[in-house]
């Protein structure tokens, strides 16, 4: 483009052809009277599309705020999450409603399979971190072997999960997990026994007697 | 380019040609190119060193367990050392490359382009020094006190009060007093657009900065309750601000200056070296007044966009994403009149690898500011906040468009500056390619782990439950990406690097005395008639208002703004004021915006001294404290943060990254033996974390004396501390809870002796974590060791009140 067609008329760059262009290449606009260190500047307008998006972002922000902060009909972040959790809680609670803390619960969760792989998630989620994904123990106890620290009968496990043990090497989860949650946990952690965990932690505290009928049918 | 470094010579001839018949006498002058050299040189050599500590974090990450691994025993003094960890290096990557090789670059490029659009030297070349050396001092402290953990805990206002006090005074009484007195005493009538982003930048930062550092120095707290400072008086200080309030100061803060150190800066630098390296006039003089304008008014409301989903309220977090939203097309205008400046240019582009520098640094910004907008809408923001996408995007944002234009500028300014051709166009092209593969290998990975990891967080499977329940799993997964990252951060490190090389042949190469053109123009005389207000273009028949709307638009007035400097800073102050008042009187004053909890307590003294430990270590660098109202989240960490839950928290943690998990309810799940445990080495416990090892606080000692001050300094924030500001209280308390968690540890597992470790400290902080909430209104922090306290004291006092009696018997015998 840096022909000699546009006669230069106060661009004071005579060396460089460029710099010339009293009117815009491609739009026809005039060179502006302004000049610093060299710089000119075009007196293009802003363009259209500019415009327009930024008059529609204006909008759209004066629409979302009355619709989000001033209008009756709008929600807050909090309700859809009060609804969401409602909703979750259905999902996976509803089937089997609240469960009591006994050990005919214990034993009858611990065979409900889909109940069962909720509570692995938990497990894994809150437990995982000192008696390993699998059980085995890390600097919690070994979960899968026959020997309990805390633990006489079934329903101590619940117990140790909602108080806490061995002062707060066990911590209490009453005020963290529902009961629901807690009794299923437990049920979690009876399957466990027998199992096979990948580098177990050596077994401490005494050893108990099966728990229950459903450890025969493993 | 060829006879680039003549420039000057040739630029002597450009006299100012409207200047009116009545102008002053003919003035001589010359610039100053020597602080420009020195600040390009400071630019390049800090960018260097902020890139390689940026890598040595990148690497961290990317190979967590390297000190395990067998025969790289030797290397595992970068993941066990104090101030090599993670923590404490990212305050100081990121405060390297914004401050050191961003800041530098902006003041070579305002220095060099400052005089020229003036047609005046600096006003002060004593000023220019003092700037330039006072800034590298600044630099040096930072980089000796961040790896010392010596920190304010707030993202990029990590810096102590000292060297915050020293920043203001180099900012603005050094900077700021001579740009602002080159503008006064400048030879050019009218201020050219760059001039408009740097009376910006200077009036905004400045605000910026002391606002969110108004803070309580140690110092001062030690000698308000009767002590002489201590050394650690002049290291330490907390922030007058607490939780919702401190986190919304923070973001207003660090978004602006993203807006204001970062963002107009640069754009001021792009008016000039572009159209001078394009040597091309510039694309629209209106669409720089509409843009200039409506970038500074609205960039200043955004910040809240950091802060979705948290407890801030809400109409704050919407006004921050709306007026990002809105920012989209303000923020594009200097893109577009960048991009169109170099229409008919395009031929050079394709030979000259400065307008290539150009062109990609454009082209980043106009992508990082279409970005922006769209991470501030909540949805987004709702996957994204926390993940590598932030970091993908300032990424884009640093090496794209302000590492580019950066050294496009040098490439431009160094046979200018040095007066004799660049050693090697070869490597400077070079440096382009490398530089943007480099680039594009490091935002990519960061994009894709981003979003893989969001995405990973909110998985449910089918019976409601997340999918990835381990924490660990979801860091996994993104490290393949980790390495990418630093491949790509290596090759833009080796552009920086073949960019020094080129520079030192080029210094080599310099003439033995430097050329200093001297230019002549008229002084400005008080005696200037503007040009006559325009004509309405509008027909007959229109009304009055619609001829005045017409020639408001013609924009005649901002004409006359221009040649007016004060006039104009001080109309940038009231855009950038009113914008920043407007949001902040209703967070402060409406009382309903941080609804009160009454369970919610201060932190016992050595919680709180855990606190200290917590922030110098840069815990907050990868944990957040802030669970959001997401279902996927409180599922993963429990109920979600509530505003009330932080209000004794000087400064918040809520953090803004999820390297590992969110803390805010981590207090009361684990045991005490299983944190030491996981700080003496993570990998004890997670084999695949990616924590460093923080050995150190199971050695180093908890001053309790100390502790005393840090509960008076709180309790002069406003903390209600009650009685525990009384001489020795805090400190037998902290000892006695220190001595509970020591003796509970034993029980535990083991650990003997830690009731003087910081390890025992930070436990105590960590185990306090979000358990305020499901506690009764009445309970008591210190029921578990108020007796091992009082005892403590009773002990002290009965010792006190033994040497007082002897002391009074030796007397007494001594006197007979």
């Amino acid at each position: 483009m840096s022909t000699n067609s546009h006669t230069p008329q106060r661009s004071p760059h005579a060396d460089n052809a460029d710099w010339q262009s009293a009117k815009d290449p491609v739009t026809n606009a005039d060179l502006l009277d302004h000049e610093y260190d060299g710089i000119r500047e075009y007196d293009n307008p802003t363009p259209g599309w500019w415009h327009a998006i930024f008059l529609a972002s204006v909008m759209f922000a004066i629409l979302y705020f009355a619709f989000f902060h001033l209008s009756p009909v709008s929600w807050s972040i909090q309700d859809r999450w009060q609804a969401q959790k409602v909703a979750e809680t259905k999902k996976i609670f509803g089937k089997i409603g609240d469960l009591a803390a006994d050990e005919p619960t214990i034993i009858k969760m611990s065979n409900d399979a889909p109940m069962m792989e909720v509570a692995k998630g938990m497990f894994v989620g809150n437990c995982a971190s000192c008696h390993a994904n699998d059980g085995g123990g890390i600097n919690g106890v070994n979960l899968t072997d026959d020997h309990y620290k805390n633990v006489k009968k079934l329903i101590d496990v619940y117990t140790v999960i909602t108080d806490g043990a061995n002062n707060g090497a066990m911590p209490p989860w009453n005020a963290r997990l529902s009961q629901n949650e807690r009794v299923l946990l437990a049920a979690y952690v009876m399957n466990l026994r027998g199992t096979k965990p990948a580098a177990p932690r050596a077994p401490e505290g005494e050893v108990l007697p099966p728990f229950g009928p459903q450890v025969s049918k493993k | 380019m060829s006879t680039a470094f003549s420039a000057d010579a040739r630029n002597e001839r450009v006299g100012s040609s409207h200047e009116p018949a009545n102008s002053g006498p003919l003035e001589r002058f010359s610039y100053d190119d020597a602080i420009v050299r020195k600040f390009l040189v400071a630019m390049l050599v800090w960018g260097i060193v902020g890139m390689l500590v940026g890598l040595i974090i990148a690497l961290q990450l990317a190979l967590p367990y390297l000190p395990e691994v067998k025969g790289a025993k030797p290397l595992s003094f970068l993941y066990e050392t104090s101030w090599l960890n993670f923590g404490r290096l990212r305050p100081l990557h990121t405060n390297a490359v914004i401050f050191a090789f961003a800041g530098n670059a902006i003041f070579a490029g305002i220095y060099y382009s400052t005089q020229r659009l003036c047609k005046a030297r600096m006003w002060s070349d004593k000023l220019s020094s003092l700037h330039f050396w006072g800034w590298q001092a600044i630099i040096v402290s930072a980089a000796i006190t961040l790896p010392l953990g010596i920190t304010q805990g707030k993202e990029y206002a990590e810096l102590e009060w000292p060297i915050d006090l020293a920043i203001a005074v180099v900012w603005l009484g050094f900077f700021g007093t001579n740009f602002l007195m080159t503008l006064v005493k400048r030879r050019e009538r009218h201020m050219y657009v760059a001039l408009w982003f740097y009376i910006a930048s200077l009036v905004t930062v400045t605000i910026l900065h002391v606002f969110n550092n108004l803070s309580l120095p140690y110092a001062l707290a030690q000698v308000l309750s009767g002590n002489t400072p201590t050394k650690e008086g002049f290291v330490k200080s907390w922030p007058v601000y607490a939780g919702v309030q401190d986190a919304f100061m923070q973001w207003w803060y660090g978004h602006n200056a993203v807006a204001f150190f970062l963002t107009t800066p640069f754009l001021g630098l792009m008016y000039y070296f572009l159209p001078k390296a394009a040597e091309r006039p510039v694309y629209s003089y209106r669409l720089s007044i509409v843009h200039f304008w409506s970038l500074v008014f609205m960039y200043i409301w955004a910040g809240p966009h950091h802060l979705h989903y948290t407890s801030l309220p809400a109409w704050a977090s919407t006004l921050g994403m709306l007026f990002s939203v809105m920012l989209w097309m303000p923020s594009w205008g200097g893109m577009i009149n960048g991009l169109l400046t170099l229409r008919g240019a395009w031929q050079k582009v394709s030979q000259d690898p400065v307008l290539k520098f150009f062109v990609i640094a454009i082209t980043f910004y106009g992508m990082a500011t279409f970005e922006g907008p769209m991470l501030s809408i909540k949805s987004v923001n709702s996957l994204s906040h926390y993940t590598d996408w932030t970091i993908a995007h300032v990424h884009s944002g640093a090496l794209g468009w302000n590492g580019f234009l950066a050294f496009g500028m040098m490439y431009w300014l160094l046979p200018r500056l040095f007066q004799t051709p660049l050693w090697s166009k070869k490597l400077m092209a070079a440096h382009f390619w490398i530089g943007t593969i480099g680039m594009v290998m490091y935002v990519i990975p960061m994009y894709a782990a981003g979003i893989t990891q969001g995405l990973m967080w909110r998985a449910f499977d089918e019976s409601g439950s997340l999918q990835y329940n381990d924490f660990v799993q979801t860091v996994n997964a993104i490290v393949p990406f980790y390495w990418l990252r630093a491949l790509g951060g290596t090759l833009y490190l080796a552009g920086a690097v073949f960019g020094a090389v080129n520079m030192f042949m080029t210094w080599k190469a310099r003439p033995a005395a430097y050329e200093v053109p001297v230019h002549s123009a008229p002084a400005l005389t008080p005696f200037y008639s503007d040009p006559p207000r325009p004509a309405s273009r509008l027909g007959e028949g229109n009304l009055a208002i619609g001829h005045d709307a017409d020639v408001f638009v013609q924009g005649w007035w901002h004409r006359v703004w221009e040649r007016k400097p004060i006039k104009f800073t001080l109309l940038t102050l009231l855009a950038v004021l009113l914008a920043s008042l407007f949001e902040m009187i209703p967070t402060f004053l409406i009382k309903s915006n941080v609804p009160t909890i009454a369970s919610v307590k201060p932190y016992t003294p050595l919680e709180l001294h855990g606190r200290d430990v917590y922030i110098a270590e840069g815990c907050y660098n990868c944990h957040s404290q802030m669970i959001r109202p997401i279902w996927a989240e409180t599922k993963r960490y429990g109920e979600y943060s509530k505003g009330g839950e932080s209000v004794y928290d000087h400064p918040f943690q809520w953090g803004s990254r999820r390297i590992g998990p969110d803390l805010a309810r981590e207090g009361g799940i684990k045991s005490h033996d299983w944190h030491v445990r996981h700080f003496e080495n993570p990998r004890q416990l997670i084999a695949q974390s990616i924590m460093p090892s923080y050995k150190h606080l199971l050695e180093s000692k908890i001053d309790f004396k100390d502790t005393e001050t840090r509960v008076r300094a709180m309790a002069m924030l406003g903390v209600p501390y009650g009685e525990m500001v009384k001489e020795g209280v805090a400190s037998a308390y902290a000892q006695a809870q220190a001595e509970q968690i020591a003796a509970d540890l034993v029980q535990q597992g083991g650990y003997e002796d830690m009731q003087d470790k910081k390890v025992i400290a930070l436990t105590a902080y960590i185990q306090r974590l979000g358990i305020d909430i499901s506690k009764p209104d009445d309970w008591d922090p210190y029921e578990k060791f108020r007796d091992r306290a009082t005892k403590i004291l009773a002990a002290r006092n009965g010792e006190a009140d033994k040497v007082a009696s002897s002391t009074t018997k030796v007397n007494s015998g001594g006197a007979k």
